[in-house]
């Protein structure tokens, strides 16, 4: 017996700052990109949003195959989820939610958005670790732009300091510590 | 480093919408982007900088910026593009073909370095191998614009996509550039979102992390040679001081007589060099 192999995606989503709603001043751009999700967003919208999306870009086939998809954690002050799906599927979702641009909501007006993938791994316990450690990066890169900007006012000389989160890394991870475990249990 | 050589740029867009969209492509990882002009004629022998009042961006973190044109043309035979003019005000040079004389005319003699295509479009024209390998050995790469894609309707989209895999089986994934013409921040993707959306349509995630890293860094290079570099072709860069541990008097002297040829007088001397310091090295105190 081998067991179903899955996948489980760590996905952002992001805020720019768009031309009708100027930023605020003062604030740092960080807490701008990951502001809080403010639409009414269930774990059930959330799905039927992104099976809708799919079924736009690969038709009935992709709606049948997308089955045993999941969310497993839907933060809304972090604008953070993570989402299982089956392991050949991945790549279709994740192409899903790379076209999606709104929150999804039952009449298409929900904010606009971009979903970001930012981990994809074979096991829950390395996507919740990262969570937890980009939340801490956010929060460092925050207080360093914060202080920054403070400085800047008070007239001392700005260090040209990188601004980027540091261990933010570009690519999203694909990580296959469940493949190994697969043969042994049988 | 992560390239985005596409972000379209008019003198109608808003500072706001740029800024933002610069800083979101700093957040997403992208190091260096190029804003894009785009000449829907063939442009005169004298043209002014669009790039005059760009506004400036002072303590927001944003990538390096490079300025770019795009030129369509459709006819090939009677139209000349005077690059020369263009050269001093852009840093790299694009075209857009419309038509199919124009597409192999670019492909086969144009000095520029990228053809940009709208793959949203039916083509009078397809791609076929041998003058898109061609331009891919010439060192011209091909544009693979994934905004164009996200903000298409399904018809367009559809052609995105069959374009898009018509483009990569002609020059076999090489010498494929990802870029995003996103018009608004709402458009940009992170890099992996974009590797993996291209994986999807063929184009392996291998590739697809050079279209969005070492291939952009070639076309940079090459168009910053051609305007800085002697006649196009050699660089003068400056010769990087020798540290005090960079030098090793012992183990060059070791290696020297490998590499000497009989009757090589530099060498020798160069060998009688590393000696005399050898034995300065042991007399010094330490």
């Amino acid at each position: 017996m081998v067991r179903i192999k899955e996948r489980y995606l760590l996905v952002n989503i992001l805020y720019p700052s768009d031309s009708a709603q100027p930023p605020k001043p003062g604030l740092p751009s960080h807490i701008q990109l990951h502001q809080p999700t403010t639409d009414t967003m269930t774990p059930g919208s959330l799905l039927r949003g992104i099976k809708k999306e799919v079924e736009i870009l690969y038709g009935d086939y992709g709606a049948g195959m997308l089955n045993g998809l999941q969310i497993k954690y839907l933060s809304l002050a972090t604008s953070t989820f993570i989402i299982k799906c089956s392991r050949a599927m991945c790549s279709m979702l994740w192409s899903a939610l790379t076209f999606m641009s709104r929150i999804p909501n039952k009449d298409g007006t929900g904010k606009q958005c971009i979903f970001r993938v930012v981990r994809v791994s074979g096991t829950i316990r390395k996507v919740e670790e990262e969570a937890i450690r980009q939340s801490r990066a956010l929060i460092v890169a925050a207080k360093q732009e914060a202080s920054e900007a403070q400085s800047s006012i008070s007239g001392i000389t700005r260090q040209t300091a990188d601004m980027q989160a540091p261990a933010q890394s570009h690519f999203a991870t694909v990580d296959d510590s469940d493949e190994s475990m697969d043969d042994a249990d049988g | 480093m992560l390239y985005d050589l596409n972000i379209p740029y008019s003198a109608s867009t808003s500072e706001a919408a740029l800024s933002s969209t610069l800083t979101l492509a700093s957040t997403l990882g992208y190091h260096t982007v190029a804003l894009n002009h785009i000449y829907t004629t063939v442009p005169s022998t004298k043209v002014d900088s669009p790039f005059a009042q760009l506004p400036s961006f002072d303590g927001k973190a944003i990538p390096n910026i490079l300025h770019r044109a795009t030129i369509h043309f459709s006819d090939a035979a009677t139209q000349h593009i005077h690059l020369a003019n263009l050269i001093k005000i852009f840093d790299i040079i694009a075209v857009r073909p419309t038509s199919d004389e124009a597409f192999s005319k670019a492909c086969l003699s144009l000095d520029v370095s990228i053809i940009s295509l709208d793959l949203t479009q039916h083509h009078p024209f397809y791609f076929r191998i041998k003058p898109c390998m061609m331009a891919v050995n010439r060192g011209v790469r091909f544009e693979i614009a994934y905004a164009q894609a996200l903000q298409a309707d399904a018809r367009g989209r559809a052609l995105f996509i069959s374009n898009a895999t018509q483009l990569i089986r002609a020059t076999r994934g090489r010498g494929i550039m990802l870029a995003s013409e996103a018009r608004s921040a709402l458009m940009l993707r992170a890099p992996a979102d974009v590797v993996n959306l291209l994986s999807v349509w063929g184009l392996g995630s291998e590739k697809g992390m050079e279209g969005l890293g070492s291939v952009p860094r070639s076309v940079v290079v090459n168009e910053a040679m051609k305007r800085t570099g002697f006649r196009g072709v050699v660089d003068i860069v400056q010769v990087a001081d020798k540290g005090p541990d960079e030098v090793q008097p012992a183990a060059a002297a070791k290696q020297e007589p490998k590499q000497k040829r009989k009757g090589d007088k530099e060498a020798g001397n160069a060998d009688k060099k590393n000696k005399k310091m050898k034995v300065v090295s042991r007399e010094a105190p330490k």
